[in-house]
């Protein structure tokens, strides 16, 4: 029990910090946030002249309320588990400060686990409460029903946990290809159009050939953003919602083991070469 | 001689909003920031004649490099005016700059990715330098400046001595009138600070270049120039010649000995033995080295040295500079009126 | 002017060294634009094998459009795309000082200093899909067609650098501004689209306060159709104009108000 309470008290300090550098740099952050949505509402307006083009009430399975609902959860949860561990490790292993962290008392990525924590604890009341409220008053507005499930929410509250751990080791793994490349931009935009792709976030899986589709939906990718927003709009079954906590976890482990064979590597490889 | 510099009454406020410490002071800054005026240059005049070498000095933060950035056509004064060359530089920026060069010693302006040569390409197309004027400079600074040995080297690589030279260098292409440079010594060592301070008194010798630097190391005022202004909180508090500084405010001396055997430190009264108050002599312990500052003006350098040997065994001593800071220290215990 | 262009050349020489030098980077980055576009019209395909006509567009029309808008977008992000630094961090570390030490125009040096050639991914996508589309759409072809067509790149591509211009001068005053430059920016994905898709407001908005639609639908839609010259083409070359003074505007003011970082 001590020894938990040791832990959370070694790493307050980064989530605390966390939580600071957001506040201090709404403004930025808003601005930013308002950038990115934009293309939520785009699609939106794309769906709609889909919709109003098409003779059918639904598109591949999905109505205009599906749409939206797909599209914004979508993207609160691609930002909510966006990590930006990548960026953080890079930008270590270029200046060279990484060596400094082996002699450090407190584990890397849980430090730096922890300080995104805190910005994310402050995204809650500032964007996932307001767009998940915003979700739920458009489907009560278009269908004239309560459609929000609180059990389909807490599930995704947990698919979104998941995913979040998920992306985290994905990126920290991600991070130390900048022992490869001098300059991370060009392959990070990769990186991050492949997994958004592979993640479902452009386009649905199921809108994917089916066996392309089901490739996908194994890969760890869809475990990021199409696993949860799915869960979110009570598409899946209590069945695949067990299989795909399942696949979630498998990938964590998965995830969590290559930042930690990577990282000893990576300490070897500093230890002979001198960082 | 006529005046290359004027500056009159030059003043310049920024406004800072303070925010306070924490998580608390963040979100009280987000509903009601708190704003405050600071006076970074409180109505400073000088002038410097053409050809001077003139040291600009002040403890960080006392408006140094804001006056500089005036003069350089960088900052608007926010009242008072600056002529330069007979020139008013905030006026026809693009014109006036082409007659001046400028180094910010923490900052470089040579392309951080390409051979050094390759800056000074561009240099010569963006002031215009022709061809002909361009390879007799480039022979002149190599020759001062001593650049040969790395002009093909990627800037990222140069070491700091060597960026610093190459900065300089870049300031000079074009033969500038008047040469700013702020804090060109920062952060070097010795010998390459005695390398940068006789290429600086060489361009000014030979080319007539009217020079302003900032610094803190007093040795580059030595060396370099008859005249220093100094300022403090953004007022100039002495205008004349290093001489002068020292009469003013007295030539501090720090020794530094190092004792045989530390305990002997209370054998030494400096004060009584010279018959000189706190302000004038003191002495403090560090472990075994006894330092002991003195005014110069009062008790000489050899007594000093004498009483303490006489006084004590030691193993090794040092003498330390006139430093800044001090001499601004001592300014303000004496309140001095200027 | 001649020396300006005598100066570009120096700066294109100059950057094109630079660019040896992180090769692989720079083609990485130009991969990354290129299948980030690459999914985008994926999209749009799977989106035309469920339906003929998207309210009354055909696909080619569609692609048209699109690659239309990859014009103007991918030559401002070639010439212009140090801009972004001026908001995001040359102004908040003071590295402005040295522009103006400089006898040459700053927003010229700034602009000049930089190319981004990862926008040949933009770029490739573009005439990939402008030479799909052409082909199966029969536009009116005259004489003037293409002086027009490059009329309105020039002012398109004003558009965009203008808005990067202004906002980015904002730093002047607030020391970063990036993340406003990123906001309005980004509305640029608008002008991929017929604007008819998009409610009142939105059309108002792109049209006229940020007039990403003289970019890309308008123009494009003229030269599908022959139609509206005056407001299609006219609309273009107006508001390039029209931002671009106001850039100038307020980059001129914001160089009063720098004030410089440090002491």
């Amino acid at each position: 029990m001590s020894r938990i309470k040791r832990f959370f008290r070694t790493y307050k300090p980064f989530t605390r910090a966390g939580m600071q550098e957001m506040v201090a740099y709404r403004a930025n952050f808003i601005c930013h946030l308002i950038g990115e949505i934009l293309s939520a509402f785009i699609m939106y307006f794309v769906w709609k002249a889909v919709f109003l083009s098409s003779d059918s009430e639904t598109f591949m399975g999905f109505t205009m309320e599906d749409m939206v609902v797909f599209l914004f959860i979508t993207f609160l949860t691609g930002y909510m588990t966006y990590s930006d561990g990548s960026f953080a490790v890079g930008e270590e292993i270029i200046e060279g400060s990484i060596a400094m962290r082996m002699i450090r008392p407190c584990s890397f990525e849980m430090s730096f686990l922890f300080h995104e924590l805190g910005d994310r604890i402050v995204s809650v009341a500032m964007i996932f409460v307001p767009m998940v409220a915003g979700v739920e008053i458009y489907r009560y507005a278009v269908s004239g029903e309560v459609r929000f499930q609180i059990g389909c929410f807490l599930l995704y509250i947990v698919s979104l946990f998941l995913a979040y751990m998920i992306s985290f080791y994905f990126n920290v793994c991600y991070g130390f290809m900048a022992f490869f490349f001098k300059n991370l931009w060009g392959t990070t935009l990769i990186k991050e159009t492949l997994v958004s792709f592979l993640s479902g976030a452009i386009i649905p899986l199921a809108f994917l050939p089916s066996g392309l589709a089901a490739v996908l939906n194994i890969l760890p990718f869809a475990s990021l953003s199409y696993t949860p927003v799915m869960i979110y709009m009570g598409m899946y079954s209590t069945s695949q919602i067990l299989w795909s906590f399942g696949l979630q976890i498998f990938w964590l482990i998965v995830m969590f083991g290559l930042t930690k064979l990577i990282w000893r590597s990576a300490v070897k490889h500093l230890a002979i070469q001198g960082g | 001689m006529e005046n290359m510099i004027y500056a009159e009454n030059l003043r310049k406020e920024f406004k800072k909003i303070i925010k306070e410490p924490g998580l608390k002071g963040s979100v009280k800054a987000l509903f009601k920031p708190k704003k405050e005026i600071i006076t970074a240059v409180d109505d400073i005049s000088f002038t410097v004649p053409k050809g001077e070498i003139l040291g600009f000095i002040g403890p960080n933060g006392a408006g140094k490099s804001t006056v500089i950035k005036m003069l350089t056509g960088i900052l608007m004064p926010t009242s008072g005016m600056c002529r330069i060359n007979g020139q008013i530089p905030q006026k026809d920026r693009k014109n006036y700059v082409r007659e001046i060069g400028v180094v910010f010693g923490q900052r470089t302006q040579l392309w951080w990715d390409l051979a050094l040569r390759e800056t000074y390409a561009v240099l010569k197309e963006i002031y215009q330098v022709p061809d002909e004027q361009y390879r007799k400079r480039m022979a002149f600074l190599n020759e001062v400046l001593e650049l040969d040995d790395f002009i093909t080297s990627p800037v990222r690589t140069l070491s700091l001595g060597q960026r610093m030279r190459a900065d300089i260098a870049a300031s000079l292409l074009h033969s500038p009138k008047v040469l700013f440079l702020d804090e060109p010594t920062i952060g070097l060592d010795v010998v390459v600070k005695e390398n940068i301070r006789n290429a600086i008194r060489k361009i000014n010798e030979e080319e007539g270049t009217t020079v302003i630097l900032t610094t803190h190391d007093l040795a580059d005022i030595e060396f370099l120039c008859e005249r220093i202004v100094m300022i403090d909180k953004g007022k100039k508090v002495f205008d004349g010649s290093l001489s002068g500084l020292k009469h003013n405010f007295g030539d501090v001396r720090t020794l530094e000995f190092e004792l045989v055997n530390a305990p002997d430190f209370k054998l030494l009264d400096y004060q009584r033995r010279f018959r000189l108050t706190e302000d004038e002599i003191s002495a403090e312990r560090d472990g075994v080295m006894a330092k002991v500052r003195f005014d110069t003006a009062k008790v000489s350098v050899e007594d000093v040295v004498s009483y303490t040997l006489q006084t004590v065994h030691v193993k090794d001593l040092n003498i330390k500079d006139v430093e800044i800071e001090e001499i601004i220290k001592r300014l303000y215990r004496r309140e001095v009126s200027l | 002017m001649r020396r300006y262009l005598r100066l570009h050349r120096i700066f294109i020489a100059q950057y094109l060294k630079r660019l040896m030098e992180y090769k692989v980077d720079f083609l990485l980055g130009a991969i990354g634009l290129l299948i980030t576009q690459a999914f985008q019209i994926l999209f749009i395909g799977i989106i035309f094998s469920q339906i003929p006509t998207l309210i009354g567009y055909t696909f080619s029309q569609i692609l048209f459009i699109y690659g239309f808008s990859l014009i103007a977008k991918s030559l401002d992000h070639l010439f212009t795309d140090n801009l972004w630094m001026v908001g995001y961090r040359i102004v908040r570390k003071g590295e402005f000082d040295k522009y103006l030490t400089r006898p040459i125009n700053t927003l010229y040096h700034v602009i000049a200093e930089n190319f981004c050639v990862d926008a040949f991914g933009e770029m490739l996508t573009c005439i990939l899909l402008l030479s799909y589309s052409i082909p199966q759409l029969d536009m009116p072809f005259h004489w003037y067609t293409i002086p027009l067509a490059l009329v309105v790149v020039v002012f398109a591509t004003l558009i965009y650098a203008s808005l990067k211009i202004m906002t980015s001068a904002i730093a002047f005053w607030t020391k970063a501004s990036g993340h406003i430059t990123h906001m309005l920016y980004m509305a640029n994905d608008f002008a991929k689209y017929p604007v008819s898709i998009y409610n009142k407001a939105v059309q108002v908005i792109i049209t006229y306060v940020i007039p990403f639609a003289f970019t890309a639908y308008f123009p494009a839609s003229y030269f599908m159709t022959g139609e509206n010259p005056l407001f299609c083409i006219g609309g273009t070359v107006v508001a390039g104009t029209v931002m671009f003074a106001i850039a100038l505007f307020v980059w001129n003011r914001g160089l009063k108000a720098y004030e410089s970082a440090g002491s």
